[in-house]
């Protein structure tokens, strides 16, 4: 399969501040990608220059095999981080407006616009105007105005930002349907483990630059799990356990932390060895080899590319709010 | 083009099925009946009864005896009715065949006013005079039989007979109103005080009065101008009134569309709707569209307040007034102009965020349009000036300049009219590449609002 994007050291400013930073790098058709930083990355800037939208200082985009997202507009379907609706108008007329720009046939456009409202729990808001709409409903109104002329490429800017638990579920579920039907979809977002539950491959951008292009099974093969996470079953044994844990071949650190103790592993060792080892040395309730978490391996990354302390300390406080915006919908992946 | 297409047809429709719009289609008839009910009722209601006594304090001894003809209730209603017959007369002069001197004889008159003449002795006090009239203070209304004092005047002896020595230097008479009397009454007052005078120092020089009256009245003429054509009545009123009509209708039209145009365009960038609609059509679409759009509707209002207008030319039967070319061309410098104005205002809609920040880039364009308004008299004194020459060729002014010259009275050199229209149309490319720049920036451009040199640097980048 082709790319359905590619993009070549692209760079853009906007007076002093350089935006986007020699920006390379291709998206397999059929794929669904994350595109991943926290705010201010630079993320919105890129989705914008991939749908000509505006128009980089230099390189060169290639999306859906045209020079410019304009020539294949009809074959890609966008939701704006700066979307909105006509206040206004009522939600139908609303939607089938953007259907007939998108060049969808008049003909089933308004049956296919009701289609749409059913799926997405609005059957009820056809004929609302959207000023009516919550800022969820108004926002899943959008997304129908993004896929309703079935594009071959679908770019999402921040598609879960502003949705309660119930509805990013719902919102995730339609993404992998369209996925499913083999389109190529990019969505950004600032929060990093959206990303990581639902796609395959994860671009990560960082103060305009890439820093980050793999596929999920190659970053959790690059980014091996490196803990280990031991719970003695008996209260109290915690000390002695923890030394005989300490001296395991493979271990390179061992601390306690409450109940557990957490193995930092050795590169490059077994971890299934060690788990054998420590099974032995105790009595264990739980054991688990923890992955690292994309928020991790970003600020790993920031750490390695020389980010300073304070740096990371102001990265880490924007993940956990991140985290807090988004009420940490972890355990409903 | 078919997503231009649809671009237009959405903005039209939103436009045009708002309540808001209605206004359009009932402001002819709101102001026709205004006109047809309101004002005689309103011209009646203005001149409230008066009532009350004209006191007259003669130290000439020969005006008081004059005035007391002058006052008498049939000499006052024949003036009245003199006064409608004159006022008929011009304008039926000024404007013939619309039928509305004969409105205006035909009219009832208002009230009279209940005035009587009181003659104080040569030798009575003028303050104790002028003190009557303060007791009147509220009363001039007032029905009642009070009689009060309406007003004073004093006439000196040396105002009929001249001053010692200097016979021709009159000694001027003095007159004393109560607050609020009404004007009409005041004047009338005034005129035959000053003519009672005037009568008597006529006589008092030994001469007829009715020969001297005679002698020095000149009535004022119509002007017949000569042309090629045969000789004609020139006809002040409508020389000015129709091409006013033509150039405020397009006038009309264009502003109401215009500002349509850009507070669709500002309501488009504020909802951040722009993006999503900028993923399926391209700026230049987007803004052609809105402005074939907002086009229609700018058609529609012409449509329906020059179809008014037709309608009452037609009813007064006085379409001969109109040629149909003057239509054609109205047409045709409408569709220049609107594209004009339209371009500047989607340009200034796209590059501001809300209303409020569109003022100061607003001013510039409203001086710009409203140039042909100030324009109106002296290119209609000389529809043929050099300067009304110059600025028919000048964009965005030139179409509705030309819509004025076209339907004056003096013919505008043929060669003129495709020339402006050809300049004209040079005029819209350049305006809406200009305004395509702006737009194609301004559309996604938030926060700060550009001043003027910041669109003009907005064009001139690649």
């Amino acid at each position: 399969m082709g790319d359905a994007i590619s993009i070549r050291n692209l760079n853009k400013s906007f007076g002093p501040k350089k935006a986007v930073r020699d920006i390379s790098l291709s998206i397999r058709e059929g794929s669904l990608c994350g595109l991943i930083g926290p705010n201010g990355a630079g993320k919105t800037t890129t989705i914008r220059m991939i749908m000509s939208i505006i128009f980089p200082d230099s390189g060169e985009v290639n999306v859906l095999g045209k020079a410019s997202a304009v020539e294949s507009k009809d074959r890609i379907g966008y939701l704006p981080e700066e979307r909105g609706t006509y206040r206004k108008w009522k939600v139908g007329v609303f939607l089938n407006y953007i259907g007939r720009l998108k060049g969808v046939d008049a003909a089933g456009l308004d049956q296919k616009v009701k289609q749409w409202l059913v799926k997405v729990g609005l059957q009820d808001v056809y004929k609302k105007k959207c000023e009516e709409l919550s800022k969820g409903m108004q926002q899943k109104v959008q997304f129908i105005a993004s896929v309703l002329h079935e594009p071959d490429l679908i770019i999402l800017d921040e598609p879960f930002s502003g949705l309660d638990p119930v509805n990013r579920v719902l919102l995730r579920t339609l993404i992998n349907e369209q996925h499913q039907k083999g389109r190529t979809i990019i969505f950004s977002t600032h929060a990093m483990y959206e990303a990581e539950q639902l796609c395959d491959h994860l671009l990560m951008i960082h103060d305009g630059q890439k820093v980050l292009d793999l596929s999920m099974q190659e970053l959790y093969r690059k980014y091996d799990p490196k803990t280990l996470i031991v719970e003695p079953a008996d209260a109290g044994e915690q000390e002695r356990v923890l030394g005989s844990l300490r001296h395991l071949s493979g271990v390179d650190s061992a601390r306690l932390t409450g109940e557990t103790i957490e193995l930092k592993l050795h590169e490059g060792t077994d971890a299934s060895s060690v788990i054998a080892a420590a099974a032995s040395a105790c009595r264990v309730r739980r054991m688990e080899l923890k992955r690292a978490s994309v928020e991790e391996i970003f600020i790993e990354i920031v750490k390695g590319s020389g980010g300073s302390g304070e740096e990371l300390e102001e990265l880490r406080a924007s993940l956990a709010q991140a985290r807090l915006d988004t009420g940490e919908a972890r355990d409903s992946a | 083009m078919r997503k231009t297409f649809t671009v237009a047809v959405r903005e039209f429709i939103s436009t045009v099925m708002t309540k808001a719009f209605l206004l359009v289609f009932l402001m002819p008839i709101i102001v026709g009946g205004i006109a047809a009910l309101a004002i005689p009722l309103l011209m009646n209601a203005a001149s409230p009864k008066v009532s009350g006594h004209v006191a007259i304090i003669d130290q000439s001894g020969s005006v008081g005896n004059r005035l007391e003809k002058a006052f008498t209730p049939e000499a006052m209603e024949a003036r009245r009715g003199k006064i409608k017959k004159d006022a008929a007369a011009e304008i039926e002069k000024r404007a013939p065949g619309m039928g509305v001197g004969s409105q205006i004889e035909k009219a009832p008159l208002p009230k009279a006013p209940e005035l009587t003449l009181q003659l104080l002795g040569a030798d009575a006090s003028v303050d104790a005079a002028k003190a009557e009239i303060l007791k009147a203070v509220g009363k001039e209304k007032d029905a009642g039989g009070t009689n009060p004092r309406l007003a004073l005047a004093v006439i000196p002896a040396s105002a009929v007979k001249g001053e010692e020595g200097k016979p021709n230097s009159f000694k001027d008479y003095e007159l004393f109103v109560a607050p609020k009397l009404d004007p009409e009454v005041q004047s009338d007052i005034r005129g035959q005080v000053s003519q009672a005078i005037v009568d008597a120092r006529i006589e008092a020089s030994g001469l007829d009065v009715e020969r001297v009256r005679a002698l020095t009245r000149q009535n004022r003429v119509e002007a017949t101008a000569i042309t090629k054509e045969g000789e004609k009545k020139s006809n002040p009123a409508l020389q000015f009134l129709l091409p006013g009509s033509f150039l405020f209708l397009m006038w009309i039209s264009v502003f109401t569309a215009g500002q349509y145009l850009l507070s669709s365009t500002i309501e488009e960038k504020s909802n951040r709707v722009m993006e999503v609609l900028l993923s399926a059509v391209s700026p230049m679409e987007l803004m052609v569209g809105k402005i074939i759009g907002q086009m229609a509707v700018a058609s529609l209002v012409l449509a329906v307040y020059a179809g008014a207008g037709l309608v009452t030319l037609v009813a007064l039967s006085l379409k001969h007034l109109i040629d149909p070319m003057q239509i054609v061309y109205l047409c045709v410098y409408f569709v220049i102009g609107f594209a004009l104005v339209a371009c500047m205002m989607a340009a200034v809609g796209s590059a501001v965020s809300d209303v409020r920040e569109a003022q100061s880039l607003l001013t510039p364009v409203m001086l710009v349009l409203m140039v042909p308004m100030m324009l109106w008299m002296p290119i209609l004194r000389n529809p043929n000036s050099l300067f009304a020459q110059i600025v028919s060729f000048v964009p965005p002014i030139s179409p509705f300049v030309m819509v004025l010259r076209l339907s004056g009275s003096e013919k505008v050199p043929t060669w003129q009219i495709p020339a402006t229209i050809v300049v004209g149309l040079i005029g819209v490319v350049v305006f809406a590449w200009a305004a395509a720049k702006i737009f194609r920036i301004g559309v996604l451009m938030y926060g700060k609002p550009p001043n003027f040199t910041t669109l003009i640097k907005w064009i001139r980048m690649a």
